[in-house]
Parts: structure tokens; C-alpha cells; sequence
């Protein structure tokens, strides 16, 4: 580590000295940045559709098209700067853009090409131009392409089953397929090029493809196809040197002509060739990553352990006197603000369900090295103290924390981040999770190597293709579809989705009723998971991804794309919704029908149908008396909570685990939410567990809202889930009281620090917080104005609140809010229904 | 002179669809699905920019609702449309409404929400999406054009 810098962490981890003030390149891009409306980026759009008209050889494997293609793109991208960010190259060519991908779901934006703009729900800017040209240019040309509708006919083709799942899956309500909408959600490794420089990568798969034998000839199109692709990106940084060289000339002072030099030296000379410096370091990076959100959806793409990979480049600088700690934390927050220039771009309707989401790019800090040390250094507390002047939404910071290895300071110091942004970072527990990936399979050192996909996935940094927002399952589904005999009435109507497991009066036992409901649920997931394969083809078959295969490791060795297994490590992830809202329905029915007899199954069905109408009594004995998850079984009257949860993870590892997907890899389970927990309870009837119709579930794998009200239990219930069953990561949202000035004597940030760690001992995996009372949080939804910057975590990621719609905001007032004195819940007495105000 | 009588046509068009969409909005719903059709017929045939939305654009749609009672097609042929009464065969994409007043919520509302009308089970679909993307901008369009 670099001493002369350690010296000063040491003296102040915080590194208080430093602040927006006395840094004043972060202070302006900050108000910019606040300032700028989001605007939608057809650049992407209208050159890859140019290309894909007209190929240069239609009949050529489609690696070499899409390479072309992205090529093309970066090749022909206006070369822009922005603002006075240090770093060159943006994904988009606004300045906070949201890009459309035409080929997998950015043509749902075509009916509000006209109204995008102005809607009421989170607008982006478009142009009356920009309009034309994706209702003439681009949008027809995909209207039979995309991979939704090239799926469905295939299925409709060949009168598959599959097409029923397809059904299923665009009711949204049963599960949801992310393969429709991404190909991303997964750690690229960025080591590479920053040592060799990408001149030097493309010289490696020139020199695989000549060294091909007479029988190697089909892996000829993928070698090529990366040489291409990577060259898009150096003709991008050659074009972006180019023009600052351009503006250089034209400067009007000698501060721009300095600044703009400089940045044709940097574009000049990185990627293509190795980093010599911390900010070339940081450029290439940068530019690499531009070239991947080229080629792949700009959702959950990560830029991985950044203070592990940008480390030597910044201790050279530092040990030669060449950079300060002001220079280096102008940087990272330059770069801060160039992987936020993008976000998502969501039609209305996808808002009013899930909005507020960006493109969820998690950095992940800390933990230990592959080699197992520590892996905290001087970039650790740098990007720390970053997050912390600049809390905006992305990137996804997450800090990682090994107990046994890594310094109590350095959680203390993530704890104080926390409670300062109220917010971020998330942290993570490495013991487990490292042995989590170990029991995937992982290597010890490649597991140890581990980076957060998105909002809370685990995969090791460029070598795994994780693949983890494959499915979203709605739990809920399965529990209606054993209560109605494999039937989901109203959604479904008279439709048979799920086999007849009998009728409620059939079901005699709790075991047979549970038997019932795993039964349904394994129908569901398998059905999830036959359109997953189908459009993990269509994939293979029209989407392969060359350029993201150039920084993992695997491909280049096998010579074959990651789409295809080319990756040292395969899997897909599911993750899934109401995971207590039916755990919660289990325990109310094995101990409401079965074991205390206060209703038949049948009556419960009936209440469950009426909304509880007319059975209030019981309303209030399953909200009330009944079990609940995240309550511990140290409660006499609770044993059954941990054994349904328990048995649930556990039925669902051992479900998907016995799967292998197009990849040759496992399914793994995971349980984060987004904000998708809260659009799906806006549409589900109630539950046995007494949530009513229309509320929002539970996130995550958080307990119910104000169930449990005991911290300590809550965690413990959570911890003993067994992580080993949870291979895809968690995400358990928890809310606290702030620190009020009677504990401002160190006793907050102990307790805060300790509860964490006490989870981490049992065996919790992650935990996110927000630090906010009710009431602080029903003000700002009344007064959003008050609050235009307030960030949340909301089940994986974090928001600004005020973009969030109302069932989220609903779901996040009303979340259980604890006090860290006492380590009990804070009752909630406020009015909040979750409607519009 | 031939600007303002194209002002002065463009006017009476705006005036006649206005009022026609008047009608439809105090009309039975039965017929309104295939008077609307027919607007956006009038509009492709009279104004070139709207009209570019179907060159070369080959496309069968049939609407429809549950029980059947309502229905109407078009035919997007030769950068022409024509529009049926009844439902056609081997359509790209065949809209089924709940109700007429489902049809009616969805084409007549300032922001017609495909996912939010099958989520409520007010509309589903056979065939492909996108082309019910196209015809909800074409839709869209048209209220913006005639400021509704």
C-alpha cells in the first residue's frame, strides 16, 4: 500500500479535509448534473439499424454482423465533450441519455413517441426529429426482429408448449423473462486491457484464429468477429482524440487548450495501447465499458472491483509524486459521473409498475484479494469518500466486508458512509459469499475474486457469465394456483396453467397442502424456465456478443462467445417476488386452517377471494396471531415461521439446481426485487398471509412490513435461511431510525456496525439500509420538492424517491422502521395508502 | 394560392375530423371501433406526412371483442388501408377487448396503456406486439395532429 497516503487514512479515514468545496470540478459537474433532464439517445439505434439494412454480407455468421455492426456504431458516433469531465467518451450522445436497443424492447416506446417527452412519470427528451427518425428508420425495421417476436413465431412455428409460457409470461403477473429485455446483468474484467492495451488483445485473437486446426474452422467468424469489435472501440477513442485535438486549436483560453491536449494524449493513446497513468487508467476503462454498453443492454453491466483494478495505476502515480488525493478524487468522481450518464429507457407503462430504476452499474469495495488478504487499500477509502460527496444513484456502490481479515475501521468507516448518505453503500458478507460461489463450483481464488451484478448478484469479476435477471418469479402466483386447483381466476380466467392438485376440501393435511403448492410451483418455475432456454437461443441464434466476450476470461481460450458457454462459469438467475407474503401465507394456513382449526381451507379461500370482507375476525387473527417470517424460533409461539421459510429456500434451491441452461451452466435462486415487488402487489389479490388486495409485497427477502418487531430476530431469521441455498444473492432492506443527538456520543455507529456484523456472524449475506423515519419520508412525498435529491434503496439499487412511483414510495414509507437503541420496531401510525397525492 | 387553399383544406380536415371524433365519443360503442378506422383511413388518404406511416408497411390487424359483438379489421396493402367490418383471418397481430367499453377506454384515452389494459385483463392479444405499437403511435398521432 502507499504509505504516504495510508498515513493520512489512518489519521482520518473520513478524509474530512476534503470536501465540494475544495473541489470545486465535482461541485460544478454535480450541479450539472442535478440540472439535466434525461433525453433519449437514438444514436445507437439509428447506426446499428443502418448496418443491419444493409450488412456487408448477409449470408455471414451473425457474430461477424453484430461486430460489424457495433463497429459501425462506434466508428461513426459524434465524437462529444460534454462538460469539464476529466475523463473522455460518453455511452450516449446526450448528456444523460437513455440509448435504445430496437432489437430487444426499445421499440415499447413507439406509441409515446410523441408524448415521452412530456409524460407526467419520469420524461426523456425527444426530439420531433429524433421521432421520425425511429417511426420511419429504425422501428419498422425490427417490427419482426426483435427477440420477443423472432421467439414467438419460432414457438408459433413449431406449435410449441413453450408458446404457453410465452402467454403466461407477457400477463406479467405469473413471471417475467429478462432475456426479452437484456442480454447484460453481468461483471465484465477490465485487468486486461488496462495492462496490455487492446492493440495487443487484438493481436491475441489474430493470432488464435491463424493457429485454428483443419477441424477448428467454425471458431474462424468468433476470432475475427472480436477483432472487429474491439477495433470499433479504438476508432471511437482515435475519433474522440481527433476532435479535442480539434477544440484544442479552436480553445479560447489556455485552461481548455491544456484541458483538451491533454485529452487527445489520452484518447490517442488509451485503449489501444497499456495504461501508463492513474487517469489513462481510468480513460480506458472508461472507453471499454462504452464499447460494451455498444453492443449490450445498459442494465446491470458492471464495472466490477474498480479499487482493485485501477489500484497499481494509482499507487505508481502516487509513489512518483505524480498525483495528489485532490487529483485522484477528481478523477473517481469524474468517473462517478460518466458511468451515471446513462439510464434505462422505460415506456410509461413500465414506469407506473417499476420506475425509477437506473442502469444499476454496481462498483463493488473491499473484501479480500484473490490471493485472500486484504483487499482494502487507499482506492477503497478514496471511492468511499467519493459516494460520500456525491450520493447519486449510480453507480450501485457496494462495499464487501471479510470480518476475519478485513480492519474494523474500514467497516466502521463504510457504517459512516451509510449513515451520512442515508443510503449507500450496500454491504456484503464475504465469508459466506465467497463460500456460497465455492459451493456453485467457483474456484476458492475465483470466488474470493467475486463482484456485485446489479443490484445484489454475486459472480466472479470476468469469469462468469451469471446471466442473473433471466426470470423474475412471482411467488403469490403459485400459492392462488393451489388454493384454485392449478387455476389463477382472475387472471387467468378458466385457464389450467398449473396440474389439479385438488380442491380445497381435497386437501385434508398441511402437508398435502403444501405438497399442492410446491407442486404448483414447480410447474410454474419449469415453465419459466423452458421459455428462458428459448430465448437464451434466439440469443445464440441472433444476439451474440463478441465484444463483451473480449473481457472475460474463457472465450478467448475456447474460442467461443459467451452467449454460447464461452465463459469459465455459467449459470442464469431467478429471482423472486413475495417471498414472505407466502411464507407468511403458509404459516397463517398451517396454523389458522390446520393446526388451530379457526377455518376450513375452504373459508380461507373464500376470505382470500372477498378480500377478507366479511371475515375480519380472521383478518385480524392472520395479521395478528399467525406465525411470521423474521420472527426467530426462540418465540414459543412461532416454531413453524423458520420451518415453512426454510423449507421454501431449500425446495426452491434443489428445484433449480436440477436444471442446466443453454449454457451448461445451473439455475440459481435469488430473492431481490427491485421495485417489481411493489407493481406486482398493485396487482395481486390478497393473500392468506392477510395482505389485502392491491398492497405491495414484501422486497426482497426482507420480512412483511411490521411484522417482525424484533431486530435482532429479524436478521437471525434472515442469517439462517443458509446461504448456501441462495447461491443467485439476497437483498434485505432494512430501515432505521436516524441518529438523533443523544446518541451522538458513538453509540449509533457501534450499534449500527455491530448489528451488521452480528448478522454477517450467523450467516446473513447482504443488507442495504435506509436511514429515514416514516415521517421524514411521508413529507417527502407530499413535498417532493423539499427532498429533489433524497436517495433510497429500494430493493437492490438505489432512487431518488421523488422518481419513484406510488406504490414504491408506499412500500418504503410503510417498511419497518427500527430503533438502534432499543432494537425494537418503530410503530407505524401514519395514514399513507399508497395513492396518488 | 395553392398554399392557401392547402391551409384552408387542411382546416376544414381538422374541423370534420374533430367533429366526427365528437360523434364517436357520444356514439354506441358498437360502431365507433370501425368510424375511427375509418378516420385514420380519411387522414392516410388526405395528409402525406401521416401517410408515410404506411409505405410500404404490409400489415393485417383485426380488433375484436370477447363475446364477439364488436369487430373490425384493417389492411395495410400497397400504402393503402382498407377497413372491415367483421374479423379477418391470418392477422399479425388480433386485438381482443374485454368489452366495447374496454375498445373504447383503450383508443379513446388521452394515454392508452397497453400493459395496463392486460394487466387488468381488459385487453389481450394474439400475434405480434410490435404491430400493436405501430397502430397505438398511429393512434397517438392522430390526437396529437388534431390536437385531442
Amino acid at each position: 500500500m502507499t504509505n504516504i497516503l495510508m498515513k493520512e487514512i489512518k489519521k482520518d479515514p473520513d478524509l474530512r479535509q476534503y470536501t465540494l468545496n475544495n473541489l470545486p470540478l465535482l461541485e460544478t459537474l454535480k450541479a450539472r448534473y442535478e440540472a439535466t433532464q434525461t433525453a433519449v439517445c437514438i444514436e445507437r439505434a439509428k447506426y446499428i439499424t443502418e448496418y443491419m439494412k444493409n450488412p456487408k454480407d448477409p449470408d455471414e455468421p451473425m457474430e461477424l454482423t453484430r461486430a460489424r455492426a457495433v463497429n459501425h456504431y462506434l466508428s461513426s458516433r459524434e465524437p462529444i465533450f460534454h462538460n469539464e469531465n476529466l475523463i473522455a467518451g460518453s455511452s450516449t450522445s446526450k448528456e444523460v441519455g437513455a440509448p435504445v436497443y430496437p432489437e430487444l424492447l426499445g421499440i415499447s416506446i413507439w406509441p409515446e413517441l410523441d408524448t415521452i417527452s412530456t409524460r407526467k412519470t419520469n420524461p426523456q427528451l425527444l426530439t420531433e426529429e429524433e421521432a421520425e427518425t425511429l417511426n420511419f428508420d429504425v422501428f419498422p425495421f425490427w417490427m419482426d426482429r426483435t427477440i420477443l417476436e423472432a421467439t414467438r413465431k419460432k414457438l408459433m412455428d413449431e406449435k410449441s408448449p413453450t408458446l404457453q409460457s410465452l402467454k403466461l409470461m407477457e400477463k406479467i403477473a405469473f413471471f417475467m423473462a429478462g432475456k426479452t429485455t437484456v442480454i447484460s446483468h453481468t461483471t465484465p474484467f477490465y485487468e486486461t486491457v488496462l495492462e496490455k492495451g487492446l492493440n495487443a488483445m487484438i493481436e491475441e485473437a489474430q493470432q488464435k484464429e491463424n493457429e485454428l486446426g483443419p477441424d477448428e474452422h467454425e471458431k474462424k467468424p468468433f476470432y475475427q468477429a472480436m477483432q472487429i469489435a474491439m477495433q470499433g472501440i479504438i476508432n471511437y477513442a482515435q475519433n474522440l482524440s481527433k476532435k479535442a485535438a480539434e477544440l484544442a486549436a479552436q480553445a479560447s483560453s489556455n485552461g481548455k487548450m491544456k484541458y483538451f491536449q491533454e485529452m487527445a494524449d489520452i484518447c490517442a493513446r488509451v485503449p489501444a495501447r497499456p495504461a501508463e497513468s492513474f487517469r489513462e487508467a481510468i480513460n480506458s476503462l472508461w472507453l471499454c465499458h462504452v464499447g460494451v454498453l455498444a453492443e449490450n443492454v445498459n442494465m446491470a453491466t458492471n464495472p466490477g472491483r474498480l479499487d482493485q483494478v485501477l489500484y497499481p495505476y494509482f499507487k505508481k502515480d502516487m509513489e512518483l509524486n505524480k498525483i495528489t488525493v485532490e487529483e485522484a478524487l477528481n478523477l473517481l468522481g469524474c468517473l462517478w459521473f460518466k458511468i451515471s450518464d446513462n439510464t434505462n429507457l422505460v415506456p410509461e407503462s413500465a414506469e407506473k409498475m417499476f420506475g425509477g430504476a437506473g442502469s444499476v452499474p454496481a462498483v463493488t469495495l473491499g473484501g479480500i484479494t484473490k490471493e485472500g488478504k486484504d483487499a482494502v487499500n487507499d482506492l477503497t477509502y478514496l471511492m468511499l469518500k467519493v459516494t460520500e460527496l456525491l450520493p447519486i444513484k449510480d453507480p450501485n456502490v457496494n462495499a464487501r466486508y471479510h470480518y476475519k481479515i478485513n480492519d474494523k475501521a474500514y467497516m466502521d468507516r463504510v457504517s459512516r458512509v451509510i449513515i451520512r448518505t442515508a443510503a449507500i453503500p450496500a454491504t456484503y458478507n464475504d465469508i459466506v459469499n465467497i463460500a456460497t460461489l465455492e459451493n456453485q463450483g467457483v474456484s476458492t481464488e475465483h470466488a474470493r475474486d467475486y463482484a456485485v451484478i446489479g443490484c445484489v448478484e454475486l459472480g466472479s469479476a470476468g469469469r462468469e457469465y451469471a446471466s442473473t435477471s433471466s426470470i423474475l418469479l412471482n411467488l403469490s402466483a403459485a400459492m392462488d394456483m393451489t388454493l384454485y386447483n392449478g387455476k389463477r381466476p382472475y387472471i387467468t380466467g378458466d385457464l389450467q396453467i398449473g396440474p389439479q392438485t385438488g380442491e380445497p376440501e381435497d386437501l385434508k393435511t398441511f402437508e398435502a397442502f403444501q405438497t399442492a403448492f410446491e407442486t404448483q410451483l414447480k410447474a410454474l418455475v419449469e415453465m419459466a424456465i423452458d421459455l428462458n432456454e428459448e430465448l437464451g437461443r434466439m440469443h445464440q441464434r441472433l444476439l451474440p456478443t463478441p465484444l463483451l466476450s473480449c473481457f472475460f476470461e474463457g472465450p478467448l481460450e475456447k474460442g467461443k462467445d459467451l452467449i454460447f458457454g464461452g465463459a469459465l462459469y455459467n449459470s442464469s438467475g431467478v429471482t423472486h417476488v413475495a417471498f414472505a407474503d407466502v411464507c407468511d401465507s403458509l404459516n397463517a394456513i398451517e396454523d389458522a386452517v390446520y393446526r388451530n382449526k379457526k377455518v376450513t381451507l375452504a373459508q380461507m379461500k373464500e376470505a382470500v377471494e372477498k378480500n377478507f370482507e366479511g371475515y375480519e375476525n380472521l383478518h385480524a387473527y392472520v395479521k395478528n396471531k399467525a406465525p411470521k417470517y423474521g420472527t426467530d424460533d426462540s418465540d414459543e409461539s412461532h416454531p413453524i415461521a423458520v420451518k415453512n421459510s426454510q423449507r421454501l429456500i431449500r425446495f426452491l434451491y434443489d428445484l433449480y439446481q436440477s436444471h442446466t441452461n443453454y449454457r451448461g451452466g445451473k439455475y440459481r435462486p435469488a430473492y431481490w426485487t427491485m421495485t417489481n415487488h411493489a407493481g406486482l402487489g398493485k396487482i395481486g389479490h390478497a393473500l392468506p398471509s392477510g395482505r389485502k388486495a392491491y398492497e405491495v409485497f414484501s422486497s426482497g427477502i426482507t420480512p412483511a412490513s411490521q411484522c417482525a418487531k424484533d431486530l435482532t430476530g429479524a436478521y437471525k431469521s434472515v442469517a439462517e435461511l443458509g446461504s448456501e441455498f441462495i447461491p443467485g444473492g439476497v437483498a434485505l432492506n432494512m430501515k432505521y431510525t436516524p441518529e438523533t443527538s443523544v446518541s451522538e456520543n458513538g453509540s449509533y455507529l457501534k450499534h449500527f456496525t455491530n448489528m451488521a456484523e452480528g448478522y454477517f456472524k450467523s450467516g446473513g449475506m447482504q443488507v442495504q439500509y435506509n436511514i429515514q423515519t416514516y415521517e421524514t419520508l411521508e413529507d417527502a412525498r407530499k413535498h417532493p420538492e423539499k427532498y429533489p435529491q433524497m436517495i433510497v434503496r429500494v430493493s437492490g439499487y438505489s432512487a431518488y424517491f421523488k422518481d419513484l412511483n406510488d406504490a414504491m414510495k408506499h412500500e418504503l414509507i410503510t417498511r419497518t422502521q427500527y430503533d438502534l437503541e432499543t432494537g425494537k420496531a418503530v410503530p407505524y401510525s401514519g395514514t399513507d395508502k399508497g395513492g396518488e397525492e | 394560392m395553392n398554399a392557401i387553399l392547402n391551409i384552408f383544406r387542411k382546416f376544414s380536415l381538422k374541423r370534420t375530423i374533430k367533429k366526427i371524433i365528437k360523434r364517436i365519443e357520444t356514439e354506441l360503442l358498437d360502431d365507433f371501433l370501425e368510424l375511427l378506422l375509418k378516420v385514420i383511413r380519411l387522414v392516410l388518404c388526405v395528409d402525406r406526412k401521416y401517410r408515410r406511416n404506411i409505405k410500404d408497411f404490409n400489415a393485417r390487424y383485426a380488433f375484436r371483442s370477447q363475446d364477439g359483438e364488436i369487430a373490425a379489421s384493417a389492411i395495410f396493402k400497397n400504402n393503402k388501408m382498407k377497413v372491415k367490418k367483421d374479423e379477418i383471418p391470418d392477422t399479425n397481430v388480433t386485438v381482443i377487448f374485454k368489452d366495447g367499453k374496454a375498445l373504447w377506454e383503450f383508443l379513446m384515452a388521452p394515454d392508452p396503456d397497453v400493459f395496463a389494459f392486460v394487466l387488468e385483463n381488459k385487453l389481450s392479444y394474439e400475434g405480434n406486439l410490435n404491430y400493436l405499437m405501430k397502430f397505438g403511435y398511429m393512434a397517438k398521432h392522430l390526437k396529437v395532429m388534431f390536437g385531442m
